[in-house]
């Protein structure tokens, strides 16, 4: 069977170099029954309509996500809490061990099966005015964040001026100056150049969102249970492999941004923009009163 | 088989008579029932392909084309463009491709060119005893220098789309390309004006110029306003749209005086109509694009260039008739996010730059933008004005030629897109 | 041909339907007057407010979509969609007259799958909402079911024509 795979990057991003693997591995595996292929540079559409085609059995797998997965897996909204795991390493072993489970089932209810974790850096604010040490400078700027109530909601509650903004406007807009800056992880902004019109990269690891990648439900049934189990194996080697070759690029993006002049700072006091998240924590627990265990799960995991 | 059963119903439908936007939708429905995917990811593609930003432009510069002409900013603006070239025999030809030039440098994107200027121009030179046709084939054509020349949302995809290159050094490289572009326009808009019999005015005296200069200047505001947002920053590309018709609005109510309400209220309806006939389009096209996109044929057509020859200068020339051919049945952006990744390692590989061959692509496919059976501009063009598709396409050929030798000149010859970004360094 | 310079020739059907169709682009008239209303009051919070109206960007999508669809119906009744039919109108009677019929009821038959694919969008969506707006997904997709729905009773009403022989074949641009 040929299972058609939905990649939003490019060919030679980590992400869909990682699919390609899997999908190889899972062709010799399964000595050819199952015959993953990539449809890159999201061809097949937006994420929000792949998700669906997923949802459908229209594509059999792909690699989501976790932020727009909020509309129609409602728990998957604490991914996209500001702040909700320390630092990368942290998000690896929560989504590697139980709560990664706990998530995997509220997505098959939907009727996708997440069989590993990819990662997606974390993301920080840059802008065209001045480093940002402080809350307090972000006082005023006007920041464009992606369309969802807690990426407004946090620039809001930092001082900023949330603006929703699609991602192809950003570059013209940074440029004139109809917005002050965005945020990002290193590898995007690189890649969309915004780095040659913002030149502070200000470290705030503000969201740390994994990705998924998975399998249509109704795709999956159809499987044997050792075609499962290899498949399964062959995902959490392609997450190895995207996890390190993000590491890379993160690294190369880093080192050609600020060969380009960019000023990455780190910020003085972490603590003071985690505080800032407080009233939002608040809203988003008495909102979804079902979730706060899972908050609590992941803070508490090493 | 897939495709057959696609391009049968699509075409099928076209020589019955059908209206394209409903041709193109009814054979993707073909194409998912073949192939037993679920009918509503189909729909799914109509309806978000209608929901995209950078689309809202689209009706902003109808609307604000419109009331220029409504409320009687066109006659004057024409008035003024008339006292300055007029005197050239078929003056308003090479007006129009001129006006492109700005116009488009402003706008970034084609099919706002078209209807913006087309519904002011087409209808003056209708006036004056120009062919409907010329009119629409000039503006059409014309109106490609909007995604040639900076700025222009498509060179950011492309950019985006080519894994991380400059979209500065990219914008710079279109000027040339684009006015050349322009100037091979202008000579032909010339010589088939001369060809036609076109009337020329007398040139009225540096008087009059001034007096019409004047006169046209609060309407001028418009486009000063337009660009003024953009390059000032206080607007994007979409913002400066909608500010440009508030302008519009405010002028020909309180200085022109001439925006009636009925005239206003036209103005609203006919905006809606040419918006709606467009956006269809695009929308009906996006679903047909994902079954393009599902059979992989982009993909197939670059294996099968790179089969055919190893000599640069055809395999160049085929990458180019193979962006032609696409570019006349499927949409740019989808195209720009498809083609790239396939044709650009092809280029590379020949030696050439990313930047000149991002500067190809536009080109290529904003020609493609004029080509019947799926041309964007040209349809906006016709619907402007009042033309039939049929009509158009019989005489533009020396348009599309005078494109095609642009085209040709920055293919081969580097210096013409890589000159300006090389003084960057 | 205008076809509404000779209202008293049709009957209360055609009155009907025409009335239908004008109140269609009425509607996405104020639409489109709503949408640039709007993005006047987005630059004018963001510079002079300092405070970006945030859910002017999806309204705005939400707009041009039921501007497109409400307009796509009214030009079905005006049959001023752009179609190139001067290869039918060439050819003989006996191939013209069957192509014809081949075109009007394509367009309905496509109608109809806007009008049920439209409804099933509407439903899947209705439990989700809109970011930053707060009003359910199922708005985006009414337009396109409300324009199915009438460009099947518009192309019925136009098979009627053609069995009474009385089918224009352009209408007002
Ligand atoms: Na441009
Ligand atoms: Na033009």
């Amino acid at each position: 069977d040929e299972w058609r795979g939905w990649a939003i990057h490019p060919e030679d991003y980590p992400n869909t170099v990682a699919m390609q693997s899997f999908a190889d591995k899972v062709k010799e595996v399964t000595e050819g029954r199952i015959e993953p292929t990539v449809y890159a540079n999201g061809i097949l559409g937006s994420q929000p309509d792949a998700i669906e085609q997923v949802r459908s059995g229209a594509l059999a797998w792909a690699n989501f996500n976790m932020g727009p997965m909020g509309e129609i897996v409602p728990a998957t909204n604490v991914l996209s809490l500001p702040f909700i795991f320390r630092d990368v390493e942290q998000m690896h072993h929560a989504m590697d061990g139980a709560v990664g489970q706990q998530f995997s089932d509220a997505l098959s209810e939907a009727g996708i099966v997440a069989l590993s974790w990819f990662d997606s850096g974390s993301r920080s604010f840059y802008n065209t005015k001045k480093a940002i040490h402080s809350p307090a400078d972000m006082d005023g700027l006007k920041f464009r964040v992606m369309n969802n109530d807690l990426y407004v909601q946090m620039v809001d509650a930092l001082g900023g001026n949330a603006t929703p903004m699609a991602y192809g406007e950003v570059y013209q807009s940074l440029q004139t100056g109809v917005i002050d800056g965005a945020e990002n992880n290193y590898p995007s902004f690189e890649s969309s150049n915004h780095y040659e019109v913002a030149k502070y990269y200000s470290v705030t690891n503000h969201l740390i969102i994994p990705e998924c990648l998975c399998v249509a439900a109704s795709v999956w049934e159809g499987v044997s249970d050792a075609d499962k189990a290899a498949i399964k194996d062959a995902a959490m080697e392609a997450a190895k492999q995207q996890r390190e070759l993000w590491a890379a690029r993160e690294t190369a993006s880093l080192d050609k941004v600020k060969a380009a002049g960019v000023e990455v700072n780190n910020v003085d006091d972490p603590a003071a923009f985690q505080s800032a998240m407080a009233p939002i924590y608040a809203n988003f627990i008495a909102a979804h009163p079902d979730l706060e265990q899972l908050i609590k799960d992941i803070q508490a995991t090493e | 088989m897939g495709l057959a059963v696609l391009f049968g119903i699509f075409g099928f439908g076209l020589f019955c008579g059908m209206p394209v936007a409903f041709a193109l939708g009814l054979a993707a429905v073909g194409g998912f029932f073949y192939e037993g995917l679920p009918l509503f990811i189909g729909f799914q593609r109509i309806l978000s392909g209608v929901s995209v930003f950078s689309l809202l432009a689209i009706p902003f510069f109808i609307f604000a084309g419109e009331l220029m002409m409504q409320g009687g900013i066109a006659n004057r603006l024409v008035r003024l463009a008339a006292s300055a070239v007029g005197s050239l025999r078929g003056g308003l030809g090479v007006v129009n491709v001129l006006s492109s030039m700005l116009f488009g440098g402003i706008s970034g994107s084609a099919v706002a060119d078209t209807s913006a200027l087309g519904s002011i121009l087409i209808p003056v030179m209708k006036d004056k005893g120009y062919d409907p046709d010329y009119a629409v084939n000039v503006t059409v054509t014309s109106s490609v220098a909007g995604v040639v020349i900076p700025p222009s949302h498509n060179m950011i995809l492309y950019a985006v789309a080519a894994g991380g290159m400059s979209v500065s050094k990219l914008f710079i490289a279109g000027i040339v390309p684009g006015v050349l572009m322009c100037l091979c326009l202008a000579i032909v808009a010339y010589w088939v004006a001369v060809r036609r019999g076109y009337p020329a005015e007398t040139f009225p005296g540096f008087k009059a110029l001034g007096i019409a200069t004047l006169v046209a200047l609060p309407g001028l505001m418009t486009a000063v306003i337009i660009v003024g947002g953009v390059l000032s920053g206080v607007m994007t590309v979409t913002e400066s749209g909608a500010f440009g018709a508030i302008w519009a609005i405010l002028v020909t109510t309180f200085v022109y005086r001439e925006l009636t309400w009925p005239a206003f209220k036209n103005a609203v309806l006919t905006s809606v109509r040419t918006t709606a006939l467009v956006m269809m389009l695009v929308a009906t096209a996006s679903a047909f694009s994902y079954m393009l996109a599902l059979y992989r044929v982009p993909e197939l057509l670059g294996n099968f260039v790179t089969g055919i020859s190893d000599n640069p200068i055809i395999i160049l020339l085929l990458i180019n008739l193979i962006l032609l051919v696409l570019g006349m049945i499927m949409d740019m952006a989808a195209l720009i996010l498809i083609c790239t990744p396939i044709f650009l390692p092809v280029a590379v590989s020949l030696g050439m730059d990313p930047i000149q061959f991002g500067v190809i692509l536009m080109m290529n496919l904003g020609l493609g933008l004029c080509t019947p059976p799926v041309g964007a501009c040209l349809f906006v063009g016709c619907v402007v004005g009042k033309v039939r598709i049929e009509q158009a396409v019989k005489t533009i050929m020396p348009f599309y030629l005078a494109i095609l030798v642009a085209l040709m000149l920055v293919t081969y010859v580097p210096a013409f897109s890589m000159t300006l970004p090389g003084l960057m360094e | 041909m205008n076809i509404q310079s000779e209202p008293e020739a049709h009957g209360p059907v055609y009155r009907l339907l025409a009335g239908v169709s004008y109140g269609c682009l009425v509607i996405a008239g104020v639409q489109l007057v709503t949408l640039i209303a709007i993005f006047g009051w987005l630059v004018w919070g963001r510079y002079v407010l300092n405070d970006t109206p945030t859910w002017v960007e999806q309204l705005a999508l939400l707009l041009v979509v039921w501007i497109t669809f409400l307009g796509a119906a009214a030009a079905v009744w005006n049959k001023s969609h752009l179609s190139i039919d001067f290869v039918r109108e060439m050819l003989p009677d006996p191939l013209r007259v069957p192509m014809r019929w081949v075109a009007v009821i394509a367009v309905g038959v496509f109608g109809a799958f806007l009008a049920w694919q439209g409804w099933t969008l509407a439903a899947k969506t209705w439990p989700r909402v809109i970011p930053m707006l707060g009003i359910t997904e199922g708005w985006r997709a009414m337009p396109m079911a409300i324009c199915g729905a009438l460009t099947v009773v518009f192309s019925l009403y136009h098979v009627g024509e053609l069995a009474r022989g009385d089918y224009k074949i352009t209408g007002e641009l």
